[in-house]
């Protein structure tokens, strides 16, 4: 873990040009920390897309492979609404597929499913976010982002490189464990490592392995979760990751899910 | 008998060295066993180890157990823990908020069951809280509003009305992964699954359970049982048993030799002897770095009733002649000389019956087997030469009135006063009188025997392993009424690996491509471009190593034609419509060339799927399956969902994507990792549930048999091989081999025995008499064991050597006192009456000592110590009956033969011995080494005849030899 903290690190270095709150002399708040960190992890640009390589290492050590890409658009300026569309390329059985979100705060996310194979476009409802995205180790809350309302938010150290945040949620009943701790990288507000923990034990983690700076934007481009209970590991690859390109958001409807936007996907 | 003096002698002569030594080597292997297992580590030794799992039946390297791991491991599935609940008091039974809020109380502390919480090292081990199978842990899939799919944990929390109580019922009751699995059929009842990491474990965890079961209070009932548990908790009950039935057996038969000896002192004697031999043998056992398993843990049981026959034998001579003497020197010899022939031949008979258990293919029976024959061997030697030297230790002055009142009554009359004297008397006369009456009966029970032998039922189950009435067995009982069954068996799926057949993979693929290209939704315009690449596949197919290199290639023309495609539209004018259908004519021929990468997926295709529906039903069909599970019924499920929960559509898909976009759709739940538990990453290995309703090995075999004929009949498609796994399956392997391993081991030491029986006696016509009884008694006991209807289990089947063992004991005692009393002129009439004295009198001390002795084994809550309790009175009971109603009868008729005047005693003298001796060595030899080489019975019958052949013709020439003439001329006639 400590060698992918390091190569983390390096990653780093490259984008300490660019500061995010310029040199403060105050240490900031809990609140500005997180707000920060929600803002750099899922809403940086307007809009966005990357091709996405999933590796998921089962718990006998076989692996498989799913390739999609992810268009996410911001639908205000609040770092509050947002659309995302997900195509599936590989592998060939579930090409055309297209998972697409409509996430709110406040209240349930619209989560739509095209089926190609099937010919329906099925909204899916489901009491909690802590369901697996498309069998991987990764909830689909981890991809979509967990609203700040969720949780209480605690700044318990700050070190050299890190703030450490542990996060409580305000209803333990929705989720399946006891707190969560963030490090959160000092100047890119990037979450380097987050660990889940139930009943005193880390049992799942997060792990951003690479960051690059694209366009400006301090970006992860390789993050892996890894569930101990489960004995699996997904990484995903970010590959040719582009902000504002100018998605239109019509693009975020039924009508595209069944005919894929051909030349934003490419 | 010169070695029988000498070790006598030696042993009266120094009785204090005798004594002491077998303290000292006693007192050393306790401690070689004690140490290590107290403080590991400090002398090399291995300390005591215990397996009570019955996979260990079988060897840790046979194919079954590799394969059973290999795909537990390849499936990620554990053995389970079977909770089930019911509630008769509520009128919906257990779907109450009381009772459902219990059940998420329960499955919320059985998430904890790992780690240190069972005082574990490993955070993990313990229950596997990812694949618990509870109402809280499993996930709902329903239709939500018009077109929405709902996801959602069954019961997220406990309910708080009778509605959502309800609601959890009918929802979980259309799913039928969980119907008749987790929520019974009749909708009262509900069963939670506790995969666990190690078997070893459900102990510990069953009482935890139990313990916060009373702890969580209410009016339901609450049941634990499933294969682990059962296993685990024997091993746990076995040990008890160990330290209460062992000693009260002791106990009992303590106060039962009071009763026949009156000198606590003498027969103090005989309990010390068969605690050493216990521990000495228990001791090399552990030392040997031998695991005691269930089978080992009756060692003592078993060479507790035989060391003790033996000093009975002792004392019981002892105890008539001592007065005779009146000095225990004198007593002692005299009586050590009368018996020392008998009590080592029925020591070897009782040795080489428990040794044939070594020929067995099963690891733990083979030990019991060797390591009770070393016992009997052990208790032989200590009787002959502990017994002599503790009465030399004793002083002469305890031994005053000893035997007294026994002299007293020898005095007044042959027939006695005391009723065994009087009852002996007269069965002696009895036997004489009536022997064609005795013989009859004899003739007629065993043929009454034979056809219950033909009944015999070959079962088992360890679950019944326990009483009906102990809480497993109840378990057993009720949550097998309510559910699918709690024994899980498992068949695997899969193709055979074979070399795809390039040539005709081409034309098949050049085929299908013509048909795709034109099908309705490729445009006209885009057929030429596509036509082509199909020409040109048999020109890439001899250019392809393999297969798959072949759709490489295929794939990177699509790619080249796909992208020049893509060029034109994007050159075009947006109007051109025809550029665009272009690209996708191309995209769907791309889609259908990477598709045949994933052909492999076996169990995506709509086929394969529909024969596991078909294999399911063929299960439901055998009666005996409750409830199977498959991929199939996933995708069913999920299929008929996502189309608006429509039942015409709760069937399997219509192609392999839609088959693994329904796949990748239930991948979106709270449980990904449940499909793994169904086919294998690959998609080319799937295993099915299937839920038995008993743990009887014998309905375990029959589904496999039924299956095995359905699927002969019904040819598998794609080339699938099926092949079954599970514990309750490995216990059907086992049992088998048992079955088979045993009867030959059997038929091998009856042959030793008779062996040694002719040997004993020089001659053949003696040793079959010896036989009689012990034939008897076998075919006896296991024809009321068949006509009783108990299975014959394991516990049946290893009392058989016990049976061979003991039941030749008192022909032996009998034929050889009866011998030396009959002298070289003596007269049958004269010498039975002296025969139903003390001879017959030591017999009925036996039968009662052992058979009341082990009375406490009934009392014990395992079926297997009931089984050695019944089975040792019964060997004994019938056995000493046989012995003193047939054995006299029979020499009545016998007597001319028996007692011939030919006094020339050399083996090779008497052609019939000879030829009987040679026929059964040959015989001996055929059935254990058969085991051992995988010959043919045919081969080694023509081997063993030819050897009988041989010998029988090596008989006749030397009964022809000049010495044997000699003294009379009748040598021929013991045939």
């Amino acid at each position: 873990m400590k060698l992918f903290s390091v190569i983390a690190l390096l990653f780093l270095a490259v984008t300490v040009l660019w500061t995010p709150m310029g040199h403060t002399e105050e240490a900031p708040t809990v609140d500005e920390i997180i707000t920060k960190t929600n803002q750099t992890a899922y809403y940086q640009g307007q809009d966005g897309r990357a091709q996405v390589k999933m590796t998921i290492t089962d718990q006998q050590g076989n692996t498989r492979e799913r390739e999609f890409v992810i268009l996410r658009k911001n639908m205000d300026d609040k770092n509050e609404e947002q659309h995302f569309y997900v195509y599936f390329k590989n592998p060939a059985d579930v090409r055309e597929m297209v998972f697409m979100v409509w996430k709110h705060v406040g209240k349930d996310d619209d989560r739509w499913m095209y089926l190609p194979a099937l010919d329906v476009v099925r909204q899916i409802a489901s009491s909690d976010k802590r369901t697996s995205f498309v069998g991987s180790t990764f909830f689909y809350e981890d991809v979509s982002g967990r609203s700040l309302l969720e949780d209480t938010h605690e700044l318990v150290e700050t070190t050299d490189n890190y703030y450490v945040i542990k996060n409580t949620p305000k209803n333990p009943a929705t989720v399946e464990f006891d707190s969560f701790t963030m490090h959160i990288h000092k100047t890119t507000f990037i979450p380097v490592k987050v660990e889940y923990e139930k009943g005193g034990k880390v049992y799942r983690t997060v792990e951003a392995r690479k960051v690059d700076t694209i366009s400006g934007f301090p970006t992860v481009t390789q993050s892996s979760m890894k569930d101990l209970n489960l004995g699996t590991e997904t990484t995903l690859d970010y590959e040719k990751v582009e902000y504002n390109i100018g998605i239109p958001e019509n693009i975020f409807t039924e009508r595209f899910m069944r005919r894929a936007p051909r030349q934003y996907l490419e | 008998m010169s070695f029988g003096k000498w070790l006598i002698q030696s042993s009266v002569n120094h009785p204090r060295g005798v004594a002491g030594a077998m303290l000292l080597v006693t007192l050393a292997l306790a401690l070689c066993v004690a140490v290590p297992t107290l403080w590991p580590g400090i002398i090399p030794l291995p300390p005591v180890r215990v397996d009570t799992d019955p996979e260990n039946m079988l060897d840790s390297e046979e194919p079954v157990r590799v394969f059973h791991n290999d795909m537990k491991r390849a499936f990620a599935l554990s053995e389970i823990i079977v909770v089930g609940v019911v509630n008769d008091t509520h009128p919906e039974g257990v779907f109450n908020p009381e009772t459902l809020g219990r059940v998420h109380a329960l499955t919320e502390y059985a998430k904890t069951l790992r780690g240190s919480e069972l005082g574990l090292d490993d955070p993990q081990a313990g229950v596997v809280t990812i694949d618990i199978i509870a109402p809280s842990t499993v996930d709902n899939i329903e239709q939500g509003g018009p077109g929405e799919v709902k996801f959602e944990w069954l019961m997220p929390g406990p309910p708080e009305t009778q509605e959502e109580a309800l609601a959890v019922r009918d929802r979980a009751s259309k799913i039928p992964f969980l119907k008749g699995t987790m929520v019974s059929d009749s909708g009262k009842a509900l069963a939670l699954y506790l995969p666990i990491t190690s078997k070893d474990l459900s102990y510990r965890i069953y009482t935890k359970l139990r313990a916060k079961l009373a702890e969580l209070g209410g009016d339901d009932e609450w049941h634990i049982t499933g294969l682990p548990v059962a296993n685990d908790t024997f091993g746990v009950e076995m040990f008890i048993q160990m330290a209460i039935s062992a000693p009260l057996a002791m106990l009992v038969i303590f106060l039962l030799m009071l009763y026949f000896f009156r000198k606590p002192v003498l027969i103090i004697a005989p309990m010390i002897l068969a605690l050493v031999i216990v521990i000495i043998n228990m001791a090399l056992l552990v030392v040997t770095g031998n695991t005691i398993h269930i089978m080992s843990s009756m060692i003592p049981i078993f060479i507790m009733p035989i060391s003790i026959l033996d000093s009975i034998h002792i004392l019981s001579e002892f105890f008539e002649s001592y007065q005779k003497f009146k000095d225990r020197r004198k007593t002692i010899v005299h009586v050590m000389d009368n018996l020392f022939s008998a009590m080592l031949y029925t020591s070897l008979t009782s040795a080489a019956g428990f040794a044939s258990l070594a020929i067995t293919p099963i690891p733990p029976v083979q030990i019991f087997g060797i390591f009770v024959a070393i016992g009997v061997m052990l208790a032989w030697l200590l009787t002959v030469t502990f017994l002599p030297a503790y009465v030399m230790l004793l002083p002469e002055r305890s031994l005053e009135k000893f035997g007294a009142s026994a002299q007293k009554e020898e005095a007044e009359a042959a027939a006695g006063r005391t009723l065994l004297g009087r009852i002996l008397a007269g069965l002696g006369h009895f036997s004489y009188a009536q022997a064609r009456v005795v013989l009859l009966i004899a003739v007629l029970l065993s043929a009454f025997a034979v056809y219950g032998i033909s009944r015999i039922q070959v079962n088992d189950n360890p679950t019944r392993w326990f009483k009906a009435s102990h809480p497993i067995r109840v378990a057993d009982r009720v949550l097998n009424e309510h559910f699918g069954g709690t024994y899980m068996a498992y068949l695997t799926l899969a193709p055979e690996s074979s070399e795809e057949n390039a040539g005709a993979y081409a034309r098949d693929l050049e085929m299908r491509l013509r048909d795709r290209i034109v099908e309705s939704d490729i445009p006209e315009a885009a057929r030429p471009a596509l036509t082509t690449l199909a020409d040109a596949v048999p020109e890439e197919a001899a250019k392809a190593s393999s297969p798959d290199a072949l759709v490489d290639t295929m794939k990177a023309r699509v790619e080249t034609g796909l992208n020049g495609a893509l060029d034109a539209m994007m050159k075009a004018p947006e109007t051109d419509t025809g550029a665009e259908a272009l690209v996708e004519a191309w995209e769907a021929v791309s889609l259908f060339v990477d598709m045949e990468s994933q052909r492999d997926e076996v169990f995506k295709q709509p086929e394969a799927l529909a024969y596991i529906e078909r294999i399911q039903a063929a299960l439901a069909d055998t009666g005996v399956v409750g409830k199977s599970n498959s991929l199939a019924d996933i995708v069913k499920t999920v299929y008929r969902e996502l189309m608006e929960g429509d039942a015409a559509y709760f069937r399997i898909p219509d192609s392999a994507r839609a088959v693994a976009q329904c796949l990748i759709t239930y991948e979106s739940s709270h449980r990904p990792h449940d499909i793994g538990h169904f086919v294998t990453h690959d998609y080319r290995n799937t295993s099915l549930w299937v839920q038995l309703k008993s743990g009887n090995n014998q309905d375990m075999k029959f589904v496999q048999e039924k299956m095995d004929a359905y699927i002969a009949a019904n040819p598998p498609p794609l080339g699938l091989k099926h092949r079954w796994f599970g514990l309750t399956y490995i216990n059907v392997v086992w049992q088998e081999k048992m079955v088979i391993g045993m009867l030959q081991s059997f038929l091998g030491s009856f042959l030793i025995v008779l062996m040694m029986m002719i040997i004993l006696f020089r001659s053949g016509l003696w040793g079959l008499l010896s036989m009689i009884p012990l034939t008897v008694t076998i075919g006896f006991i296991y024809g009321m064991v068949g006509l009783v209807g108990k299975d014959y289990d394991m516990p049946v089947a290893v009392l058989s050597s016990l049976t061979l063992g003991l039941a030749v004991d008192f022909a032996i005692h009998f034929l050889s006192r009866a011998r030396d009393l009959y002298g070289p002129d003596g007269n049958w009439k004269d010498v039975y009456p002296v025969m139903f004295g003390e001879p017959s009198r030591a017999i009925v001390r036996n039968v009662i000592a052992v058979a009341i002795g082990f009375t406490p084994l009934l009392a014990a809550p395992l079926v297997p110590y009931n089984t050695v309790g019944v089975f040792m009175a019964a060997i004994l009971g019938v056995s000493g009956v046989a012995t003193l109603f047939i054995l006299p009868a029979l020499i009545r008729y016998a007597e001319p033969l028996l007692f011939p005047k030919n006094k020339v005693c050399r083996i090779t003298c008497h052609c019939g011995t000879c030829i009987v001796t040679g026929a059964v060595a040959a015989a001996a030899v055929a059935v254990n080494v058969q085991q051992f080489l995988n010959t043919s019975w045919t081969t080694l019958t023509l081997i063993s005849l030819g050897v009988v052949a041989a010998s029988a013709a090596g008989c006749y020439l030397m009964s022809r030899r000049r010495t044997c003439l000699a003294p009379a001329s009748e040598s021929v006639e013991e045939i």
